[in-house]
């Protein structure tokens, strides 16, 4: 199961800068050692024992992307994404330690665009960071619908949605939406395959690079939170199967 | 630091977990069951029955023969007195002095001329000596030394006495006519109730652990009733006080076991370094499998289900688990279930076949069932015997592994609706067969 990959995602002398990882834990030791390991692996890390610290560390610094645990002292991880969703689209990571279920549904609610089960293999957790720093790639359609045809091509519209697959900006009747970059890449599978019913699994392998083991809550909720933010009536659910994009 | 008793992914395989049910036709073998209580508890009653009509027979028969006899003598000795001045030459009115209405000599019963013996009397005999024929009282007495005896007929009484006893025999009979049917079902609801006991222990041993009699009578089988319900109470908080207790464990052992996993990798190469790894490895997953142990035993899981493409996850869960395996697939099966579930089953069983048995490993997959066999020494009969138990690996050369992975997967299988069989195949082998619930599954 892990994949032993020992290669730097980005080198610590590389030209782009590295990419900053702001870690909120409470256990010392967990924070230290998830620290030292992402530090090996060429991530720059700031790092914060609770949640109230973690925001304003947050505000200060601006990482990249945050891995945040669920149970932390005086603003817990949910409470912690619920804030920091408020201003920002970084991507989120939750770490869950527990068995239960539920934190790892109201993180994801909360905004959150993944989540890994304590204790995670260091390999695991940077194939899951990659993944959700990747930039965001556009497959155009075979057979594109909704073109518009006043622009380049770039820009695909659909009763009030409008996609520009160049800039990856979405708006709404007009006005510019702030999608996460799991959101986004979400809906450009969804767009890249109108009225194609998309299974969960194949999405989870798309958008999260999951395999079979995966949680596809992960999908479900990020569709919520998709919906929410372009509107419930686009993206319909196929019961047992999955999801489809309404033309 | 547990014991197998736990009903969720239990000791017991699928086949034995199976509640049992009355089958058609054992109510009528219950009835007819010699050894039910019902038959005894009418014994007794009919015999209590018998024993009342007895005495009330004997009494009843005594004290109308007590009565009979003394109007039968008073009958006698008013004869024997009008035979006495008759004797005396006072011949009563009406009477044929030829035919007199005493007897004299001879013709006295030996009986009653010994009971006479010397004195003058009068003495009184009942004579049965031909019962058939009817029965008489004579009344004796001597007159003037004369020995003379008068006979009175009592057959008339004799035969009505000897019906009394009939007819109270009869009505005898005719009571225990009524007593016994209604005494089996006076017994019924008496039974019921004992039954009702039984049937809810044997819930509860079958995992059903919140099953209760809830039983409100205050009489003795309302005390078993409740007695079993007590314990039925104090056995679901002990299981959960236990269930808590590992659930607890796992969790806390978590934290710092997250450290570790994070701190191993980090170590420079080498061979502590490799062990050290792979041992962090080894509890982590232990650790794991002991948190799914106890979410399976609170019962609680519930299987997502979706569309899965049959052959291709059993072949995705198969390679994951880096071990040399054949995966033959008939056809494109697809089924709806629970993916995350069945990949836990497919890799706990494809491990358990490595493991403890000898390669090749192989698995079949068709439209409904997936069939993982190895070519070891099989199975321990222990442990088809009475399902996998925590931490028993049975045989010695079952030395690694820690007895979980079944356990999972039976847990996982009993959650996706599925059943999971075990069984040894001739010449060697151990099979794992797991049929997934009908109606799910389509051809593509």
């Amino acid at each position: 199961m892990p994949r032993h990959d020992s290669k730097p995602a980005e080198q610590p002398d590389g030209a782009p800068a590295p990419v900053h990882v702001l870690l909120v834990e409470d256990d010392e030791a967990i924070r230290r050692s998830l620290a030292m390991a992402l530090e090996r692996y060429g991530y720059r890390t700031s790092a914060a024992p609770d949640g109230l610290t973690g925001l304003e560390m947050f505000r200060d610094k601006h990482p990249d992307l945050l891995l945040l645990d669920v149970m932390l002292p005086h603003l817990d991880g949910i409470g912690l994404c619920h804030r920091v969703r408020e201003t920002s689209q970084a991507p989120i990571l939750m770490m869950s330690a527990r068995g239960d279920s539920l934190d790892v549904v109201g993180g994801l609610e909360a905004g959150a665009d993944d989540y890994v089960v304590k204790p995670v293999d260091t390999p695991v957790l940077l194939a899951r960071i990659r993944t959700l720093m990747r930039r965001t790639a556009f497959t155009p359609p075979s057979a594109p619908a909704g073109r518009s045809p006043h622009d380049d091509g770039s820009v695909l519209a659909f009763r009030g949605l409008s996609v520009d697959t160049r800039c990856l900006e979405v708006r709404v009747d007009g006005r510019l939406l702030a999608l996460t970059p799991m959101e986004l890449r979400l809906l450009l599978e969804f767009v890249s395959a109108p009225g194609i019913v998309l299974e969960r699994q194949t999405l989870l392998r798309r958008v999260w690079d999951y395999g079979w083991d995966s949680d596809s809550r992960v999908v479900d909720l990020t569709v919520q939170r998709l919906r929410r933010k372009i509107g419930a009536d686009h993206i319909e659910t196929i019961r047992g199967f999955g999801y489809k994009f309404r033309r | 630091m547990r014991r197998p008793t736990a009903p969720g992914t239990g000791a017991a395989p699928s086949a034995r977990t199976a509640v049992h049910r009355a089958p058609p036709g054992r109510a009528l073998r219950r009835l007819v069951d010699p050894r039910s209580l019902r038959w005894k508890i009418t014994a007794a009653v009919a015999a209590a029955a018998c024993a009342m009509a007895l005495g009330i027979g004997v009494l009843v028969h005594h004290s109308t023969e007590v009565r009979s006899m003394s109007i039968g003598r008073a009958g006698a000795l008013r004869e024997l007195q009008a035979a006495q001045a008759e004797f005396r030459g006072h011949p009563s009115a009406g009477r044929n002095p030829a035919e007199p209405g005493y007897v004299t000599g001879d013709e006295i019963p030996d009986q009653l001329r010994d009971l006479l013996g010397s004195r003058s009397g009068p003495v009184t005999w009942y004579d049965t000596r031909k019962p058939a024929q009817g029965a008489s009282m004579w009344a004796a007495a001597r007159v003037d030394g004369t020995v003379m005896a008068v006979q009175t007929d009592m057959t008339t009484d004799l035969f009505s006495r000897q019906a009394l006893d009939r007819h109270m025999k009869y009505a005898a009979i005719a009571t225990l006519a009524v007593v016994v049917p209604l005494t089996l079902l006076a017994a019924e609801p008496v039974l019921r109730r004992l039954r009702r006991v039984a049937a809810t222990a044997r819930r509860i041993r079958h995992g059903e652990l919140d099953a209760r009699t809830a039983s409100r009578h205050g009489d003795e089988i309302g005390e078993i009733s409740s007695a079993v319900d007590h314990m039925a109470d104090a056995l679901r908080e002990r299981l959960r006080a236990e269930q808590r207790f590992t659930a607890d464990v796992a969790h806390e052992l978590r934290t710092p076991l997250t450290a570790l996993v994070t701190s191993a990798s980090l170590l420079a190469e080498g061979e502590a370094a490799h062990l050290v790894r792979d041992r962090v490895q080894a509890l982590r997953v232990l650790v794991d499998d002991l948190l799914e142990i106890s979410r399976l035993d609170v019962g609680t899981e519930q299987a997502e289900v979706r569309r899965v493409p049959l052959g291709e996850l059993v072949t995705e869960s198969a390679q994951r688990t880096g071990l040399e395996t054949r995966v033959l697939v008939t056809g494109r099966p697809v089924v709806h279930t629970d993916p995350r579930r069945l990949d836990r089953i497919v890799t706990n069983l494809v491990l358990n076949a490595h493991r403890h048995g000898r390669p090749p490993v192989e698995v079949t997959v068709d439209a409904t069932s997936i069939v993982v066999r190895d070519h070891g020494s099989g199975f321990p009969a222990d442990l088809l015997a009475h399902g996998p138990r925590r931490f028993h690996t049975g045989a010695a050369e079952r030395g690694r592994g820690h007895g979980l992975g079944l356990t999972i997967a039976i847990g996982q299988a009993r959650v996706i609706g599925a059943r999971l069989t075990l069984a040894n195949t001739t010449p060697d082998g151990a099979v794992a067969v797991l049929s997934l619930p009908p109606g799910g599954s389509q051809e593509l």
